[in-house]
């Protein structure tokens, strides 16, 4: 299957998200590596994904699960080698499947040859390329992000006896992006993965770029130069390949890195996650169409990037104290829940393994303007082991099937790179894709068909978004249009049956077509269109006017 | 029983209905019953929209006004504090939707079918507690909300009665008359039994909906003391909570017959279906209370006494013939000796004042004459009594007036007997 020649293609794709540690060993070391995960795209392809955004898979120590890179230039050799990349970036190509690496920009590994040489010695031709300081009261309007671990955005360095900047752990030096020769072997090293074929980076912690002097060292003007002189090299040398940022900010803020159309393709939308979550729980739309109306417009090319989950923790940086205090209540009554900012869980624990709000938010994931991102192991309802530390209770091998090591490795299971989970409820023998695949009603199932129902249509990636305002605050409604296709999307929050009044006066003459089932709903008249909904219940119609 | 109830006559029109299905189930439900109130409401539905965002802004809450009728902007101006998707308001932050919406009940300024429309309201929407604050408590500050609801949300508490800080002159029909009556037949210490502001929870608002005597009263009267005088007959879980500042209420003298109907009224209608519980009560109980049970101020005001002399005065000579079927000999010689006297030395003591009133309530539990002439003859009476109340209590302190009410309380408990006996017909 030849990769379609849509330079819009990142508009209408469904990305998986997935940790090749996580995924498939095929070696039997107890950790996944690339082999395996190409031996699983068949089954990623019949999910129907059109897209994968791998996590960081270059050689690191991996105090920071490969987000602290060793060398970017080669393959964590626990996961094979640029070969076996190769080979998979092939095989994913011929079955219609683009693949979006990460690029942490911001930071390296302290134990990257780069810092090293820079520590080394305050002429070293590389000193220049961290950011260095003799004293570590610089740039005091930045704040803290892993508060939990972290007291300084300076960490003292005993071999050069001066400080250095890391907004993330302290074993992530920042790269100083001041310096054009840091800008210049960074680009060289993304053209060399695009010369081999990767489709797009996910480019991290990019509001940290530069640092300033009596500002919050975020989201500078200085980054945007830097982003806009990656995209016109990106353009001009690689048409058709995708960045994409990852800044967890308000949306206003979000709206600079689009630029205009001339930074990033697409950007997460970080603080709509944590309301959909929220709605669900009130029971009220509100949170969601707050922060949809705080969303600014973006450029006709760009993209937002949607989420349930992802390899972090639920993120609640981007909530009110209020907001963030009732999260915490309901959605992580015990401690090891939390961690730094947010809520280290998995969407079946979440959702209390409710199969109705799991499909419900996932409705909502795929029918919300951008472009869905699922989490591996989510599409079957895996759980998560909150005792395991950092973020790695939700980073637990993929789970296959039900017998020795969840069909992920047939090593001892001692040797895994994470115990797998275990408890009755989300444990493999009772979650895994072989059981799944065998029932037409599993979750692996539905999933399947919901992608296929929003593929059948460019006009939940595309379409302009219009929200209902019904009286009925449980119900969240929206119209979704691309040109002469119109979509009516609309979504019990509650828990309880709803009746609902839609004013679809605009739509008068229009025949609802239920999008799941093909059946015909009464056409819409002059009066407020009525809708009962059963609880989480959700309807996709298709509007017809034949 | 309310679907049944529903069915037959319902308070509840279409257009409402479909709002309360847009409100969906909720915790909290502030009723609010107007009529004309335009001017004063404003700041009222801003404290009470303040009050449930402050105190209660994980709660599921509603507004509700249930209107009279009014000709001026009041449901509108209710149906503003609403904070939905389409009315974001800037000042304040809400983590979920606030709904506030309003029904014309067509009754005017009576409260009962108001009361009514509200508690089928909360029955509907399964309210765990429901809050019913007037239009003219102009003094209410978000922290109302608070003391209304938490007793019921937090301390299971059934109903909520309020106290307040007033000015010793103020409230006088309830501490002459509805506070010492009520403790002394129903025996419960309850300092406001006609209260404009309560609170009760979903329990209380299913037993009143399943009692037949409200679906009747058309005239809506009376409603709030009927509640409490339910709450306490029902045994539910009572109690007070100090709201604050009560503000002067400035009444008219012709409104004296109208507040006499709503409350004395149904107080002596209650004594028929409650003669079991009233009869055997033998000493008054205090009621649990979140605050100071009574605050009084005494900074000076005009009073224009002298008019509430000369209408006991007439009224005891024009109405001679009706007190006659009423009051015992004895009780209405005495009422026509002390209406002689001038007015420096005119005193109505409490015996005498307990005496007349527990006649005026024999006679009406008889019906010597229409029931509602009887109450209209108590009015002069009364006002006998407050003229007396008034210079008493003119250079009184706080303590000193409820030293006096305690008094007055006391004498009503004492000559209980006295009523029991006319009861049953001995006297």
């Amino acid at each position: 299957m030849a990769l379609p020649q849509d330079p819009l293609w990142y508009k209408n794709a469904i990305i998986y998200q997935v940790h090749v540690r996580t995924f498939f060993d095929s070696s039997g070391d107890g950790i996944g590596d690339f082999r395996g995960l190409t031996q699983k795209l068949d089954y990623l392809q019949e999910l129907g994904i059109t897209a994968l955004w791998l996590m960081p898979f270059f050689p690191s120590p991996l105090r920071d699960d490969g987000y602290d890179i060793a060398d970017y230039r080669s393959v964590h050799p626990s996961y094979g080698t640029v070969d076996d990349f190769k080979k998979f970036l092939t095989s994913a190509h011929e079955r219609g499947i683009r693949v979006v690496i990460e690029m942490v920009l911001n930071h390296t590994s302290d134990q990257h040859a780069w810092f090293q040489e820079s520590r080394s010695s305050k002429d070293n031709p590389r000193r220049d390329w961290y950011v260095w300081s003799e004293t570590d009261t610089r740039y005091r309007g930045a704040r803290i992000i892993f508060l939990d671990t972290e007291m300084s955005n300076w960490a003292w360095d005993p071999i050069s006896k001066s400080y250095y900047w890391h907004r993330f752990f302290n074993h992530q030096p920042d790269l100083n992006y001041d310096n054009a020769a840091v800008r210049e072997e960074m680009w060289d090293i993304m053209k060399s993965w695009l010369e081999m074929g990767v489709d797009g980076f996910r480019l991290d912690a990019v509001p940290y770029l530069v640092e300033r002097e009596g500002t919050s060292c975020e989201n500078l003007p200085e980054t945007h130069v830097i982003i806009k002189e990656l995209r016109r090299k990106l353009d001009e040398q690689f048409p058709g390949r995708l960045l994409l940022a990852e800044a967890n900010q308000w949306p206003a803020d979000l709206r600079q890195y689009f630029g205009e159309g001339d930074e990033f393709h697409m950007a997460f939308h970080f603080p709509i996650m944590p309301r959909m979550f929220m709605g669900l729980k009130l029971e009220d739309r509100k949170p969601i169409i707050d922060i949809l109306q705080q969303t600014p417009e973006i450029p006709e090319v760009c993209q937002w990037c949607l989420f349930l989950r992802n390899h972090d923790e639920l993120t609640l940086e981007m909530v009110t104290d209020v907001e963030r205090d009732y999260m915490y209540d309901v959605y992580a009554r015990d401690k090891p829940m939390r961690l730094n900012m947010g809520i280290r869980r998995r969407l079946a624990p979440l959702l209390e393994n409710d199969r109705r709000r799991i499909e419900l938010m996932n409705g909502m994931l795929l029918s919300l303007p951008g472009t869905p991102i699922i989490y591996y192991g989510d599409e079957i309802g895996m759980g998560d082991n909150v005792f395991l530390g950092d973020r790695n209770g939700v980073r637990t091998p993929m789970q296959w099937d039900g017998g020795w090591n969840a069909g992920f490795s047939t090593a001892d299971p001692e040797s895994l790179y994470s115990p797998l989970i275990l408890n009755p409820l989300y444990g493999y023998p009772a979650v895994n894709v072989q059981s799944q695949r065998r029932s037409e009603h599993s979750i692996l199932a539905w999933m399947k068909r919901i992608i296929g129902v929003r593929k059948s249509t460019q006009v939940f990636g595309r379409g302009s978004i219009e929200f209902l305002h019904p009286a009925n605050h449980r119900v969240l409604a929206y119209v979704r249009q691309l040109k002469s296709e119109t979509a009516l999307v609309v979504n019990n929050l509650s828990s309880s049956a709803q009746a609902v009044e839609l004013d679809l006066k605009r739509y008068e003459g229009n025949i609802l077509i239920e999008m799941f089932g093909k059946n015909i709903f009464p056409r819409v008249g002059k009066l407020p269109y009525l809708l009962t909904l059963g609880p989480y219940q959700f309807f996709w119609f298709r509007l017809r006017k034949i | 029983m309310l679907e049944a109830c529903l069915a037959e006559r319902s308070v509840l029109n279409d257009d409402f209905l479909r709002q309360l299905i847009s409100v969906g189930e909720v915790d909290l439900l502030v009723g609010l019953p107007t009529f004309n109130n335009a001017k004063t409401l404003g700041p009222v539905v801003q404290a009470i929209r303040a009050g449930l965002l402050k105190h209660f802004p994980r709660e599921r809450a509603v507004i509700i006004n249930v209107d009279g009728g009014s000709r001026d902007s009041t449901p509108e101006l209710v149906k503003a504090a609403s904070i939905t998707d389409l009315q974001l308001s800037s000042e304040v932050y809400t983590l979920r939707t606030l709904h506030s919406i309003s029904t014309i009940s067509g009754h005017g300024a009576a409260t009962g079918p108001a009361l009514h429309t509200i508690m089928a309201a909360a029955e509907l929407l399964r309210a765990q507690a429901c809050a019913v604050i007037s239009p003219e408590s102009i003094n209410i500050d978000p922290a109302w909300l608070e003391r209304l609801f938490r007793p019921v949300y937090r301390d299971h508490f059934d109903f909520v009665t309020p106290t307040y800080r007033r000015h010793k002159f103020d409230g006088l029909l309830l501490r002459n008359l509805l506070y010492p009556i009520m403790r002394a037949l129903y025996a419960k210490r309850i300092r406001e039994p006609y209260p404009s502001d309560f609170a009760f929870s979903g329990r209380f608002c299913n037993h009143f909906l399943e009692q037949d005597t409200f679906d009747h009263d058309e005239s809506g009267s009376g409603t709030e003391i009927s509640l409490v005088i339910l709450a306490i007959a029902g045994s539910f879980r009572i109690c007070q909570s100090f709201l604050g500042t009560k503000a002067r209420a400035h009444r008219d003298s012709a409104e004296l017959v109208p507040a006499m109907r709503h409350s004395v009224g149904p107080l002596f209608s209650s004594l028929d279906t409650n003669f079991p519980i009233w009869s055997a009560n033998d000493g008054a109980q205090p009621v649990p209370t979140f605050g100071p049970e009574s605050e009084l101020t005494a900074e000076s005001v005009r009073v224009n006494r002298k008019q509430l002399h000369q209408m006991f005065t007439s009224g005891v000579a024009e109405l001679e013939p009706v007190l006659k079927s009423i009051l015992s000999p004895q009780t209405l010689l005495e009422i026509q000796n002390i209406a002689k006297v001038v007015e420096d030395d005119f005193r109505y003591s409490h015996e005498l004042w307990v005496k007349t009133v527990y006649e005026f309530a024999a006679s009406y539990h008889k019906s010597v004459i229409s029931r509602d002439h009887i109450i209209q003859a108590m009015a002069p009476l009364y006002r006998g009594k407050m003229y007396n109340f008034l210079v008493e209590n003119r250079d009184a302190s706080g303590e000193d007036v409820e030293a006096n009410v305690e008094a007055l309380c006391r004498t009503f408990e004492r000559l209980k007997p006295s009523l029991l006996e006319r009861w049953d017909g001995r006297k």
